[in-house]
Protein backbone atom coordinates (compact mmCIF):
# COMPACT_ATOMS: atom_id res chain seq x y z
CA UNK A 1 0.00 0.00 0.00
CA UNK A 2 2.67 2.54 0.77
CA UNK A 3 5.06 3.17 -2.42
CA UNK A 4 8.28 2.64 -0.97
CA UNK A 5 9.80 3.59 -3.85
CA UNK A 6 13.54 3.28 -2.02
CA UNK A 7 15.39 5.68 -0.04
CA UNK A 8 17.28 8.01 -2.02
CA UNK A 9 15.63 11.40 -1.09
CA UNK A 10 17.33 13.67 -3.30
CA UNK A 11 16.78 11.59 -6.70
CA UNK A 12 14.34 13.67 -8.25
CA UNK A 13 13.49 12.33 -11.24
CA UNK A 14 12.15 9.23 -10.73
CA UNK A 15 8.82 11.24 -9.73
CA UNK A 16 8.80 12.57 -13.26
CA UNK A 17 4.85 12.33 -13.61
CA UNK A 18 3.01 9.56 -12.22
CA UNK A 19 4.08 9.31 -8.73
CA UNK A 20 3.07 11.89 -6.40
CA UNK A 21 1.42 13.60 -8.47
CA UNK A 22 -1.39 15.79 -7.22
CA UNK A 23 -5.13 14.98 -7.46
CA UNK A 24 -5.95 18.74 -7.60
CA UNK A 25 -5.53 19.87 -10.69
CA UNK A 26 -5.59 17.94 -13.79
CA UNK A 27 -3.89 20.00 -16.81
CA UNK A 28 -1.58 18.52 -19.29
CA UNK A 29 1.96 17.23 -18.45
CA UNK A 30 3.57 20.85 -18.70
CA UNK A 31 1.24 21.57 -15.42
CA UNK A 32 2.06 17.91 -13.84
CA UNK A 33 5.48 18.61 -13.80
CA UNK A 34 5.35 22.27 -12.47
CA UNK A 35 3.14 20.80 -9.26
CA UNK A 36 6.26 18.24 -8.66
CA UNK A 37 8.21 21.54 -8.39
CA UNK A 38 6.58 22.53 -5.39
CA UNK A 39 5.75 19.56 -3.63
CA UNK A 40 7.67 17.37 -1.63
CA UNK A 41 8.13 13.95 -2.93
CA UNK A 42 5.36 11.65 -1.55
CA UNK A 43 7.15 8.49 -1.15
CA UNK A 44 9.41 10.77 1.55
CA UNK A 45 6.29 12.75 3.27
CA UNK A 46 4.72 8.97 3.36
CA UNK A 47 7.41 7.53 4.97
CA UNK A 48 7.51 9.50 7.72
CA UNK A 49 4.13 9.72 8.23
CA UNK A 50 4.26 5.81 8.45
CA UNK A 51 6.98 5.47 10.99
CA UNK A 52 5.33 7.94 13.49
CA UNK A 53 2.04 6.24 13.41
CA UNK A 54 1.42 2.67 14.66
CA UNK A 55 2.33 -0.45 12.24
CA UNK A 56 -1.30 -1.53 11.69
CA UNK A 57 -2.03 2.17 10.51
CA UNK A 58 -2.80 2.47 6.68
CA UNK A 59 -2.65 5.84 5.25
CA UNK A 60 -4.92 6.82 1.97
CA UNK A 61 -3.04 8.02 -0.56
CA UNK A 62 -5.16 11.49 -0.68
CA UNK A 63 -4.11 11.91 3.02
CA UNK A 64 -0.59 11.57 2.04
CA UNK A 65 -1.11 14.09 -1.02
CA UNK A 66 -2.85 16.74 1.07
CA UNK A 67 -0.27 16.27 4.04
CA UNK A 68 2.19 16.95 0.48
CA UNK A 69 0.56 19.84 0.19
CA UNK A 70 -0.01 20.81 3.89
CA UNK A 71 4.43 20.91 4.41
CA UNK A 72 4.84 23.55 1.21
CA UNK A 73 2.31 25.54 2.50
CA UNK A 74 4.67 25.70 5.82
CA UNK A 75 7.48 26.05 4.28
CA UNK A 76 6.12 28.61 2.37
CA UNK A 77 4.37 30.52 5.67
CA UNK A 78 7.67 30.15 7.94
CA UNK A 79 9.61 31.56 5.01
CA UNK A 80 7.23 34.03 4.63
CA UNK A 81 8.10 35.39 8.07
CA UNK A 82 11.88 34.60 7.90
CA UNK A 83 12.45 36.87 5.03
CA UNK A 84 10.70 39.68 6.09
CA UNK A 85 12.40 39.91 9.10
CA UNK A 86 15.31 39.94 6.65
CA UNK A 87 14.48 42.40 4.74
CA UNK A 88 13.18 44.75 7.68
CA UNK A 89 16.75 44.03 9.22
CA UNK A 90 18.15 44.49 5.45
CA UNK A 91 19.65 42.00 4.96
CA UNK A 92 19.53 39.64 1.95
CA UNK A 93 20.39 36.11 2.87
CA UNK A 94 17.61 33.58 4.71
CA UNK A 95 19.63 31.56 7.28
CA UNK A 96 19.21 29.09 9.92
CA UNK A 97 18.73 31.13 12.70
CA UNK A 98 16.05 33.09 10.81
CA UNK A 99 14.19 30.31 10.36
CA UNK A 100 14.04 29.09 14.10
CA UNK A 101 12.85 32.49 14.92
CA UNK A 102 10.09 32.65 12.59
CA UNK A 103 9.00 29.17 14.14
CA UNK A 104 8.95 30.71 17.28
CA UNK A 105 6.98 33.48 16.32
CA UNK A 106 4.46 31.77 14.71
CA UNK A 107 3.58 29.15 17.01
CA UNK A 108 5.96 26.04 16.51
CA UNK A 109 7.93 27.11 20.04
CA UNK A 110 8.33 22.97 20.35
CA UNK A 111 10.60 22.84 16.98
CA UNK A 112 12.64 26.19 17.49
CA UNK A 113 14.30 25.17 20.53
CA UNK A 114 15.50 21.53 19.14
CA UNK A 115 16.43 23.24 15.82
CA UNK A 116 18.54 25.52 17.31
CA UNK A 117 20.49 22.98 19.09
CA UNK A 118 20.23 21.12 16.01
CA UNK A 119 21.67 23.98 14.12
CA UNK A 120 24.36 24.75 16.26
CA UNK A 121 25.70 20.91 15.77
CA UNK A 122 25.53 21.55 12.67
CA UNK A 123 27.49 24.63 12.21
CA UNK A 124 29.89 22.77 14.34
CA UNK A 125 30.35 19.69 12.38
CA UNK A 126 30.74 22.12 9.28
CA UNK A 127 33.15 24.12 11.13
CA UNK A 128 35.29 20.99 11.71
CA UNK A 129 35.44 19.80 8.33
CA UNK A 130 36.11 23.14 6.96
CA UNK A 131 39.49 22.89 9.40
CA UNK A 132 40.19 19.41 8.99
CA UNK A 133 40.03 19.93 5.09
CA UNK A 134 42.70 22.61 5.29
CA UNK A 135 44.94 20.30 7.89
CA UNK A 136 44.00 16.70 6.18
CA UNK A 137 43.57 15.49 9.40
CA UNK A 138 42.34 12.06 10.10
CA UNK A 139 39.00 13.04 11.63
CA UNK A 140 37.58 13.69 8.44
CA UNK A 141 35.68 10.62 8.35
CA UNK A 142 33.92 10.81 11.74
CA UNK A 143 32.61 14.70 11.13
CA UNK A 144 29.46 14.11 8.93
CA UNK A 145 27.92 11.09 10.30
CA UNK A 146 27.76 11.91 14.01
CA UNK A 147 25.16 14.75 14.37
CA UNK A 148 23.25 12.66 11.22
CA UNK A 149 23.66 8.89 12.53
CA UNK A 150 22.48 7.35 15.25
CA UNK A 151 25.46 7.35 18.33
CA UNK A 152 25.06 5.86 21.37
CA UNK A 153 26.64 8.72 23.33
CA UNK A 154 24.91 11.31 22.04
CA UNK A 155 21.69 9.92 23.05
CA UNK A 156 22.55 9.62 26.85
CA UNK A 157 22.16 13.15 27.87
CA UNK A 158 18.68 13.88 26.19
CA UNK A 159 17.25 10.99 27.98
CA UNK A 160 15.46 7.47 26.02
CA UNK A 161 13.86 8.31 22.71
CA UNK A 162 10.13 8.50 22.84
CA UNK A 163 7.31 8.85 20.43
CA UNK A 164 5.29 10.63 22.68
CA UNK A 165 4.88 14.14 21.66
CA UNK A 166 4.79 16.67 23.63
CA UNK A 167 3.61 19.34 21.21
CA UNK A 168 0.23 17.34 21.26
CA UNK A 169 -1.11 18.07 24.63
CA UNK A 170 -0.27 21.96 24.81
CA UNK A 171 -3.36 22.96 22.65
CA UNK A 172 -6.97 23.06 23.42
CA UNK A 173 -8.15 19.75 24.85
CA UNK A 174 -10.61 19.48 21.95
CA UNK A 175 -9.29 16.43 20.36
CA UNK A 176 -7.02 15.16 23.20
CA UNK A 177 -7.60 12.14 24.59
CA UNK A 178 -5.16 9.69 26.47
CA UNK A 179 -3.62 7.15 24.61
CA UNK B 1 10.62 23.35 30.45
CA UNK B 2 10.34 20.73 27.90
CA UNK B 3 12.03 17.60 27.92
CA UNK B 4 14.13 17.07 25.35
CA UNK B 5 13.47 13.15 24.92
CA UNK B 6 11.29 13.15 21.89
CA UNK B 7 13.85 15.14 19.90
CA UNK B 8 16.56 13.16 20.74
CA UNK B 9 16.32 11.52 17.65
CA UNK B 10 16.77 14.80 15.91
CA UNK B 11 20.70 14.93 17.00
CA UNK B 12 21.14 11.19 16.91
CA UNK B 13 19.67 11.28 13.21
CA UNK B 14 15.96 9.49 13.51
CA UNK B 15 14.48 8.55 10.61
CA UNK B 16 17.36 10.26 8.81
CA UNK B 17 19.50 8.25 10.74
CA UNK B 18 18.11 5.56 8.23
CA UNK B 19 17.67 7.02 4.89
CA UNK B 20 20.88 9.13 4.68
CA UNK B 21 21.14 12.71 6.00
CA UNK B 22 18.51 14.32 5.52
CA UNK B 23 14.75 12.87 4.45
CA UNK B 24 13.36 15.04 2.24
CA UNK B 25 15.51 16.76 -0.61
CA UNK B 26 17.50 20.06 -0.50
CA UNK B 27 16.53 21.41 -3.57
CA UNK B 28 13.16 21.06 -3.34
CA UNK B 29 12.70 22.44 -0.31
CA UNK B 30 15.06 25.74 -1.86
CA UNK B 31 12.61 25.71 -4.78
CA UNK B 32 9.19 26.18 -2.68
CA UNK B 33 11.20 28.48 -0.15
CA UNK B 34 11.87 30.83 -2.84
CA UNK B 35 8.60 30.61 -4.40
CA UNK B 36 6.96 31.66 -1.34
CA UNK B 37 7.68 35.46 -2.11
CA UNK B 38 9.46 38.03 -4.34
CA UNK B 39 11.64 38.87 -1.18
CA UNK B 40 13.09 35.55 -0.93
CA UNK B 41 16.88 35.85 -3.02
CA UNK B 42 19.06 34.27 -1.16
CA UNK B 43 18.80 31.14 0.84
CA UNK B 44 21.85 30.48 2.91
CA UNK B 45 23.23 26.41 2.79
CA UNK B 46 21.54 25.58 6.30
CA UNK B 47 18.22 26.42 5.87
CA UNK B 48 17.04 23.77 4.18
CA UNK B 49 18.73 21.70 6.06
CA UNK B 50 17.00 22.89 8.97
CA UNK B 51 13.91 22.88 7.40
CA UNK B 52 14.38 19.25 6.29
CA UNK B 53 13.68 19.22 10.22
CA UNK B 54 11.62 21.36 10.59
CA UNK B 55 9.36 19.98 7.99
CA UNK B 56 9.34 15.97 9.75
CA UNK B 57 8.71 17.55 13.32
CA UNK B 58 4.97 19.20 11.20
CA UNK B 59 4.67 15.75 9.21
CA UNK B 60 4.98 14.14 12.54
CA UNK B 61 2.96 16.45 14.25
CA UNK B 62 -0.05 16.84 12.24
CA UNK B 63 -0.01 13.15 11.37
CA UNK B 64 -0.44 12.02 14.64
CA UNK B 65 -3.07 14.76 15.37
CA UNK B 66 -4.88 13.45 12.55
CA UNK B 67 -4.49 9.94 13.31
CA UNK B 68 -6.39 10.78 17.04
CA UNK B 69 -9.23 12.14 14.86
CA UNK B 70 -8.98 8.39 12.74
CA UNK B 71 -9.06 6.81 16.42
CA UNK B 72 -12.07 8.46 17.45
CA UNK B 73 -14.03 7.11 14.25
CA UNK B 74 -12.65 3.75 15.15
CA UNK B 75 -10.83 3.35 11.72
CA UNK B 76 -7.22 2.07 11.36
CA UNK B 77 -7.04 4.02 7.88
CA UNK B 78 -5.89 7.80 8.13
CA UNK B 79 -8.16 9.37 5.19
CA UNK B 80 -7.80 13.31 4.17
CA UNK B 81 -11.11 14.25 5.99
CA UNK B 82 -8.66 13.45 9.76
CA UNK B 83 -6.00 15.44 8.39
CA UNK B 84 -8.99 18.82 7.82
CA UNK B 85 -10.39 18.26 11.18
CA UNK B 86 -6.98 18.14 12.66
CA UNK B 87 -5.95 21.10 11.11
CA UNK B 88 -8.82 23.23 11.89
CA UNK B 89 -9.03 21.86 15.59
CA UNK B 90 -5.27 23.32 15.67
CA UNK B 91 -4.47 26.60 16.33
CA UNK B 92 -0.98 26.61 14.93
CA UNK B 93 -2.43 25.09 11.86
CA UNK B 94 -4.77 28.29 11.23
CA UNK B 95 -2.78 28.87 8.00
CA UNK B 96 -3.72 25.69 6.62
CA UNK B 97 -7.64 26.06 6.91
CA UNK B 98 -8.22 27.82 3.79
CA UNK B 99 -6.16 24.88 1.84
CA UNK B 100 -7.50 21.92 2.98
CA UNK B 101 -11.04 23.38 2.62
CA UNK B 102 -10.37 24.62 -1.05
CA UNK B 103 -9.18 21.55 -1.74
CA UNK B 104 -12.99 20.07 -1.73
CA UNK B 105 -13.13 18.39 1.40
CA UNK B 106 -15.73 15.30 0.74
CA UNK B 107 -17.87 16.14 3.84
CA UNK B 108 -17.90 17.69 7.82
CA UNK B 109 -15.05 16.08 9.49
CA UNK B 110 -16.30 13.18 11.90
CA UNK B 111 -14.96 14.29 14.85
CA UNK B 112 -16.50 16.52 16.71
CA UNK B 113 -15.11 19.63 17.09
CA UNK B 114 -16.01 22.84 20.00
CA UNK B 115 -15.36 25.66 17.87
Amino acid sequence: MVDNIGNSPDSESRNCIAPGATSSTAYGDGCTIKEQDRLLPIANVGRIMKQILPPNAKISKEAKETMQECVSEFISFVTGEASDKCHKEKRKTVNGDDICWALGTLGFDDYAEPLRRYLHKYREVEGEKANSSNKASDTNARDEPSIFRSDPQRNQPLGSTSLKFNAIDRNDGSISRPF
Amino acid sequence: MRQAGTYSGLLSGGISGRTGPHSLPLARIKKIMKKSGEDVKMISGEAPIVFSKACELFIEELTLRSWMVTLQSKRRTLHKDDITAAVIATDIFDFLVQMVSDSGSRGPAPAEMET
